[in-house]
């Protein structure tokens, strides 16, 4: 097992998070708009591929508690320059917790190798210098049994402003897929396949995620997407799981006026 | 902060490519472009070179010009291919010759991409991204492998051939493997010269094997050659013929039992079979290989076999059964567990056998497993079962349609009794009218 100190992010304070689903040629004109205002984020190569594995219990009751506004997902998210076919890979895995709120979120992650990531699923391994209590009350998930279930892939273009105080996103072919339950005894060595896929988003998701005010031209964009958006967006957790247990087509039906 | 480039460049493991190019200029640039995305490259101005190098270093990549100074790319393209130990490695020819044919040909020699020169570097990584990404290695199978002999069990060998001299070499060859049968031992083979009669005392079931100082008949008889390989072909010979006696007892056993508990309590004719095809399908979807689909079939037909050692009267009770009897027919796993446990090559079976009734949330029988301790194969065969039921009329409700029997699949998931994505597996087959 790897013993480098892991990387270590974390949101200073709760942000903004709003997310608006727009049509491929919306999203050109809202990433043009944003392209001439913000730098592409120094982190994220341009259209890499995200996956983002989530964790619930057998009881759902993360899922649950997103449904009524307030929850903390656990979840590992890996990069790739293509799609991988199988989640959990070697190399880094970011071990994110972000706590959801109606309009804002809270995120830490830490970057490690995914064998310690497996071994912090497995309750094993604990996490260094944990901010906001996060990693605690991942834990506590943990011990109640909480497990990877349901996975994201996605390309994401990604522009950040220098002091990141704006971030604004694009997530195309989002795809979400269905994730078997790990038997104990499976193969640490070997990455986990995906199981169906769940559904695949037509549009692209927009994201705009600030701290305090928004810019002038942030504050027209916003306007424009409120306008342009064909409906208000759940998390990607929500959505996934929504599809995963057959609740919904997926998707909250409150379409914009 | 750390970049998340440097992260995944500093854990993931560099690409390793060998660039075949006559072209200085061309390869110095090429070499660069490539160093730069992070990859380690090797470069070979001639095919023969080329073909070292490749053999030599097993890169990830091949990266091949068609125009060499010694020979074509596609003469060293099907040279790559043709030794076992490069085959896997995937070729992308970068060539001037942009006609059809040319790509026709490159790729019909086993490359995997076909670039024309010039070419944008974009391009190029792009493709050879795609390319890596389909190399990839396939998965494992998840249960345990079945137990194939107890360690230290060695088998035995008589050599019953004429020829003293043959017959030392053979014994001789042998030893290494088997143990050399006492006259009033019963072996597992029967060595024999040629065409020679089978010992009289012989029994039925061993195997005998023939086999010839000289080399093997060239008219199509099973003759085994005298020579080192002897010891490593008999021992494959008998462990197939083991694993057929095996499987045909299993089979047997199936038959009966599967019949006699066919004709108690199940919902229609053909409850086994559905559940067992329904449960291949689901696993197939889920990417799990031959062998374990195999497993999953077996395991399927063979789930209810405890049920023949249960009173008919519970299996055909058609009201409510008392605690007793409910706890009397949550014996059938362990019981159907006990009746297969003597067939060795049945093992792997067991977990599915015993299992099928538990629940990821631990409110099953007969242990209150909970997910983690539940084998995927076992939740596929759970969920196939629960399905094919809900398909079938029963005393006590209607059989319900495809969309329906899922929709009360997920209300499970729900309440934490089954495997979500098991059962989005099988929604999806739904979805798309999946026939059996």
């Amino acid at each position: 097992m790897t013993t480098s100190a892991p990387a270590h992010e974390t949101d200073a304070e709760r942000r903004h998070e709003h997310r608006f689903q727009v049509s491929e040629s919306i999203a050109r004109l809202v990433m043009r708009t944003t392209a001439n205002n913000l730098p592409l984020s120094r982190d994220d190569r341009p259209y890499q591929w995200s996956t983002t594995t989530y964790c619930d219990t057998v009881s759902w009751s993360i899922f649950r508690a997103a449904q009524k506004g307030s929850a903390m997902q656990l979840r590992i998210r890996e990069y790739h320059r293509t799609r991988p076919r199988e989640v959990l890979n070697p190399g880094t895995a970011w071990i994110e917790f972000k706590d959801d709120e109606q309009d804002t979120s809270l995120k830490e992650r830490f970057g490690v190798p995914m064998d310690v990531a497996r071994s912090f699923l497995r309750g094993e391994a604990a996490l260094p210098e944990p901010d906001h209590g996060l990693a605690e009350r991942a834990t506590v998930l943990l011990r109640e049994g909480a497990r990877p279930v349901a996975v994201t892939q996605y390309n994401r273009l990604a522009y950040n402003s220098l002091d990141s105080s704006l971030r604004i996103t694009a997530d195309h072919n989002l795809m979400y897929f269905a994730l078997p339950w790990e038997t104990r005894g499976d193969s640490d060595a070997e990455p986990s396949p995906l199981g169906s896929l769940l559904a695949m988003e037509p549009d692209v998701i927009v994201e705009m995620k600030w701290y305090g005010e928004l810019p002038h031209w942030a504050v027209d964009l916003h306007a424009y997407l409120k306008e342009s958006t064909r409906e208000e967006r759940p998390s990607k957790f929500i959505v996934a799981m929504r599809w995963l247990l057959g609740e919904t087509d997926g998707t909250k039906k409150t379409k914009k006026k | 902060m750390k970049a998340i480039e440097d992260a995944v460049r500093s854990d993931a493991p560099a690409t390793r490519v060998v660039v075949v190019e006559d072209d200085q200029a061309s390869a110095d640039v090429l070499q660069r472009r490539l160093q730069a995305n992070g990859m380690v490259v090797s470069v070979a101005h001639d095919g023969r070179r080329g073909i070292e190098l490749v053999e030599e270093l097993l890169p990830d990549l091949v990266l091949l010009d068609v125009m060499l100074p010694d020979t074509d790319g596609y003469d060293v393209c099907l040279r790559i291919k043709s030794n076992t130990s490069t085959s896997p490695i995937p070729v992308i020819f970068l060539s001037a010759r942009g006609e059809v044919v040319d790509k026709v040909r490159g790729l019909s020699c086993g490359a995997a991409d076909y670039i024309t020169k010039p070419f944008q570097a974009a391009e190029l990584l792009a493709r050879i991204d795609a390319v890596l990404g389909q190399a990839r290695n396939p998965r494992v199978p998840r249960l345990g492998r079945p137990i194939e002999r107890a360690p230290g069990e060695r088998l035995v060998a008589r050599v019953a051939i004429a020829d003293p001299a043959l017959s030392e070499h053979v014994k001789q060859l042998l030893a290494s493997r088997f143990d050399l049968a006492d006259a009033d031992e019963t072996p597992d083979v029967v060595i024999v010269e040629g065409n020679a009669a089978i010992p009289a005392d012989v029994a039925e079931d061993v195997a005998v094997i023939r086999v010839s100082a000289g080399r093997a008949g060239s008219d199509g008889s099973e003759v085994i050659p005298v020579d080192a390989q002897l010891p490593r072909i008999v021992d494959l010979l008998v462990r197939e013929r083991s694993l057929d006696h095996d499987l045909q007892a299993a089979a047997e056993a199936l038959i009966v039992l599967a019949s006699a508990i066919g004709s108690h309590d199940r919902p229609g004719a053909g409850h086994g079979e559905r559940v067992a095809s329904r449960a291949v399908q689901i696993g197939r979807s889920l990417g799990l290989d031959e062998s374990t689909r195999m497993t999953i079939r077996l395991g399927s037909l063979l789930r209810d076999v405890g049920n023949a050692r249960l009173p008919a009267a519970i299996l055909t009770k058609s009201g409510e059964l008392s605690p007793e009897e409910r706890a009397m027919l949550e014996r059938h796993p362990i019981l159907g567990e006990e009746i297969l446990s003597g067939f060795k090559r049945l093992s792997g079976l067991l977990p599915i056998v015993r299992h099928h009734h538990e629940r990821l949330d631990g409110t099953g029988y007969p242990d209150g497993l909970r997910a983690e301790q539940i084998p995927l194969e076992v939740r596929i065969v759970t969920v196939a079962d629960r399905f094919e039921a809900l398909l079938a009329d029963r005393a006590d409700r209607p059989a319900v349609s495809e969309p329906e029997a899922v929709r009360i699949l997920q209300s499970a998931v729900a309440r934490g009794e089954l495997d979500a994505a098991v059962v989005a597996a099988l929604a999806t087959q739904v979805r798309s009218g999946g026939t059996r």
